[in-house]
């Protein structure tokens, strides 16, 4: 079902909307037309389960009237729902003015006239639907087969989903970006039981591109990994609970920035007087070992991006360096009331949202040769902890500093060697103990956690990771104490 | 035609002929539109207004049990078609099922009152700007230092389900709700928390001061301090004991029990909690939330019993599962083929939460946070996001980074009292729950 058509319209709607917006009374206007279409491909237990498709497409009409925004949006492309969208978010803006009290302001707003196609490998429609379902069924019988008894696994899930996007984004300030370009992601789950007991192994691949995906991973790491994990969580003990030192492989690495760093520095958050780094500017709020980046421009990563929904490009932006919090992630309205530098940080979801400020890709820096300490001096270091695995998920409160990460798998630390497996755990913590606690920081490096980051009701496609990091007192909850 | 007049029943209908000509051996559609209004609340003040309009069509298809979906937005029927064909193509492609019998016949509608509301649906985006601006009026009346943050919106929507069965459907419901989180700074000392009132109903709803309740929860949490780990009672109360039960609820879905996936396979019948637990989940309930005739395929909702006296009674079916199962549909299904709870309502215990926290010498009272089990093996391990210390029935102080850790079923089968009184909102019960000896990990 891909939607056909799209520039010369689009750059004509676009900039006709912001005209009107102009020409009726706003400061300000940006519209941004999309159109998107996707796929999604599901095996399971053997057979292809759910296949589905979408399409949608709309225009988003942003005004800052005074001292107030509006926004409206219309799942259209017609040029009378636009313009109404475009009476609408001046009606809204209208109907706040009076009572605002923090008046919207915009960064000077530079032109930017480009166009940003970045064509998958494989072009949305070529890998037929059936290729698709015996890749994905070649998955899950290389993990069941991986598994140590077949008949461990009792359910197992693959999936691939992609989404295509074409947005055209034009402002009063003259204004017109092009962009296209697809993301794919691939997804297993397995399901082990010995009898008494279900353990789950997940692992989730994720790129800025296309069905290719399905042709460059390889089972292995993906689903035979899964299965094996799911298959040796059944002999895995609960971890202890209480206050540990904890090796952060790269994933809870990955986890620990984005939730504990990235959010609170989100400058929104900032603004809003929520986030605990308000005022820290050039504070060292963390170890001297840890350095922090958001980087969209790195190529294929699944939280890349060569230009925000404002039209700023996106670049690589330090948050923390060797301890020291040097900057917060900025849209155009946040870079004017810090009277900093856009960063390129305003994502919109889709035509229907409002731009945020997000992160893209969030990873700490891996150590020199010089400070770097290599994983196995990191556990020497350790009496008694726990090392933590296989990044799941975390969620973050700004206004407390406090986060929880999940990982998947973890293992205890005893004098130094590796020791029994435990279950899945969380860990918990405030984000500016946590960092001022990691005491060492390795050589190595991992990104691989692509995800969508929730915020506002708004997802964005997002990844985050590191070198392994070892951390002190962190809150660890297990089933039982030691 | 304009947007008001379309009707999306004939448009339903008109998808499901061109599914059967094209080759589907079932096939429903929905369609619809909705109308949202959104006003942002930042730093205290009105931050953005909002407001969106949307119109989808889905289509799912069947053939030899493969299931193909496909989902459009607009009125664009060239595009609706397309996606017609697609869906059909899409189950065409994937594996033959035989564990499909059908999708739902048509059959009686019950009549669930208080699911729209012309008040609502009559509100402009300057009353619902007044509405933002009360809280904020509230809030800086009680404490004028309080960052106020959050939204009012509502949502307005109507539709209508067709399938090759023979179901006709129309529905239209309304929405409306205030989510606001209220952070009080002192002396470098932090208090933080969050309210919300929803309804379908404006009546039902006290919008206008729910910053005042946020600006209260906020001053409840300053002077957060560690404490150490140990075995504790843990007291859930109305919004932590909703969400763990919620996510108990969801796990009794059918599906994931059906693929062997799920903490409460080989459970049903089986006794999984105290006999204190009885858990209905109904959403026939007048004005209810989560309230409607019938579920995403078409099936009559009805009252089902999830837990009966500490017994896992009744499973959450949709059409698929319930095929597959040899028993009726409990009307828990989405279009999309997923299964989905509606409003809970645990029955409620003998005495009131007041009496259960005084009891408790030793434990830790949880106002709110995820407690959410892993879904195949039922682990917890969670953090106490707003949660107090007790000592002989007493909050001492709020807690910070504390978790809790545990099975479901340890976390079950020592749950003692469930509370006389309740929260209530619209169609849904919270109760406090009380629970014995669980582990609790802290900082100190």
């Amino acid at each position: 079902m891909p939607l056909k058509g799209v520039t010369l319209d689009m750059d004509d709607l676009v900039r006709h909307v912001c005209d009107l917006a102009k020409r009726r009374g706003a400061d300000f206007a940006d519209a941004r037309a999309v159109r998107r279409h996707g796929e999604s491909v599901l095996v399971q237990d053997g057979r292809a389960d759910k296949l589905a498709a979408s399409a949608d497409c709309g225009i988003g009409v942003r005004v800052l009237v005074g001292r107030a925004w509006g926004f409206a949006s219309a799942d259209s492309l017609q040029r009378r729902r636009a313009e109404q969208c475009v009476d609408d978010a001046i009606a809204l803006a209208k109907a706040s003015e009076a009572v605002v009290t923090d008046p919207a302001r915009m960064a000077a707003v530079e032109a930017v006239e480009a166009e940003d196609r970045t064509e998958p490998e494989v072009p949305p429609g070529a890998m037929p639907v059936a290729e698709k379902i015996d890749r994905l069924l070649q998955y899950e019988r290389a993990g069941r087969a991986a598994a140590s008894d077949g008949h461990q696994i009792v359910n197992a899930i693959v999936s691939y989903a992609q989404a295509w996007r074409e947005e055209t984004l034009a402002n009063t300030a003259g204004t017109l970006l092009r962009s296209a370009g697809s993301r794919a992601v691939a997804t297993t789950l397995f399901v082990a039981s010995d009898g008494e007991i279900l353990q789950r192994g997940t692992e989730q691949r994720g790129i800025v591109g296309g069905a290719e995906l399905l042709r460059r991973v390889q089972p292995e790491p993906f689903s035979v990994r899964a299965a094996r994990k799911a298959v040796a969580a059944l002999d895995a003990k609960p971890a202890p609970a209480g206050r540990f030192t904890v090796l952060f492989h790269p994933s809870i690495t990955g986890l620990l920035v984005h939730e504990a760093l990235g959010h609170n520095a989100e400058a929104d958050s900032v603004w809003a007087g929520e986030s605990i780094l308000e005022g820290r500017l050039g504070e060292e709020i963390a170890s001297p070992a840890v350095s922090v980046w958001d980087d969209s421009t790195l190529p294929g990563q699944f939280g890349s991006f060569a230009y925000d929904s404002e039209g700023t490009p996106g670049r690589r932006r330090p948050l923390i360096q060797e301890g020291r919090l040097v900057a917060y992630l900025h849209s155009l309205e946040t870079a004017a009331k810090f009277d900093a530098d856009p960063t390129g940080s305003a994502r919109a979801e889709s035509y229907d949202c409002r731009p945020l400020v997000r992160m893209s890709n969030t990873f700490l820096a891996p150590a020199g040769a010089d400070t770097g300490v290599p994983l196995a001096e990191m556990m020497r270091g350790i009496d008694r902890g726990v090392y933590l695995e296989d990044g799941h998920w975390g969620y973050v409160f700004v206004q407390k500093g406090q986060f929880i990460c999940h990982a998947g798998q973890a293992h205890m630390i005893e004098d130094g060697e590796i020791g029994e497996p435990l279950r899945d755990v969380s860990i918990s913590s405030l984000t500016l103990d946590v960092l001022k606690n990691i005491d060492a920081v390795g050589e190595d490096f991992e990104m691989e956690m692509p995800g969508m980051c929730g915020k506002d009701g708004q997802s964005a496609p997002t990844d985050c990771g590191g070198p392994h990091v070892r951390v002190r007192d962190v809150v660890v909850g297990g089933h039982h104490t030691l | 035609m304009t947007e008001e007049d379309l009707n999306y029943l004939d448009l339903a209908q008109a998808c499901v002929t061109r599914a059967d000509d094209a080759g589907a051996e079932w096939c429903d559609v929905v369609a619809g539109t909705a109308r949202d209004i959104s006003v942002a609340i930042e730093k205290s003040g009105i931050k953005s207004a909002d407001a969106g309009r949307g119109e989808e069509v889905a289509i799912r298809a069947y053939v030899g049990g493969g299931m193909g979906y496909a989902a459009v937005t607009g009125r664009d029927r060239k595009t609706i078609d397309e996606a017609v064909d697609r869906a059909v193509a899409l189950a065409k492609e994937a594996t033959d099922d035989p564990d499909f019998r059908r999708l739902p016949p048509p059959q009686p509608r019950p009549e669930v009152e208080g699911i729209f509301d012309d008040a609502v649906a009559g509100l402009s985006v300057e009353q619902v700007v007044r509405i933002a601006v009360a809280n904020i009026e509230a809030a800086r009346a009680v404490e004028p230092e309080a960052i106020l943050s959050g939204s009012v919106a509502l949502s307005v929507g109507r539709g209508a389900l067709a399938s090759s069965t023979g179901v006709a459907l129309e529905s239209r419901a309304t929405e409306i709700s205030a989510r606001i989180s209220a952070l009080l700074r002192r002396d470098g000392d932090t208090g933080y928390f969050y309210e919300f009132d929803f309804g379908r109903n404006l009546a039902d709803c006290r919008l206008e001061t729910v910053s005042v309740a946020a600006v209260e929860g906020a001053r409840r949490f300053l002077g957060a301090r560690r404490i150490g780990s140990g075995r504790r009672t843990l007291v859930l109360g109305p919004l932590a004991a909703y969400g763990f039960l919620g996510r108990l609820v969801a796990a009794a879905g059918a599906e994931s029990i059906q693929r062997g996936r799920s903490f409460l396979c080989g459970k049903e019948g089986e006794p999984i909690a105290d006999a204190c637990l009885t858990l209905v989940d109904d959403g026939l309930v007048p004005r209810g939330v989560r309230s409607g005739a019938h579920d995403g395929e078409g099936t009559a909702r009805r009252p089902l019993t999830v837990i009966h006296q500490g017994c896992l009674a009744g499973l959450l079916h949709n059409s698929y599962t319930a095929g597959k199962a040899g028993t009726e549909s409990t009307g828990h299904g989405t279009h999309a083929g997923g299964i989905r709870p509606t409003n809970l309502r645990p029955a409620l215990g003998d005495c009131p939460a007041d009496e259960l926290l005084a009891e408790v010498e030793d434990g830790i009272y949880l106002e709110s946070g995820e407690i959410r089990p892993d879904p195949a093996s039922g682990d917890i391990s969670a953090s106490i996001d707003f949660g107090f210390l007790l000592k002989g029935g007493e909050r001492v102080h709020p807690v910070e980074s504390a978790m809790l850790g545990g099975n479901v079923f340890d976390l079950l089968q020592r749950l003692d009292a469930v509370s006389s009184d309740a929260r209530e909102e619209p169609g849904i019960l919270m109760p406090t729950l009380r629970i014995r000896d669980v582990q609790i990990a802290g900082a100190e």
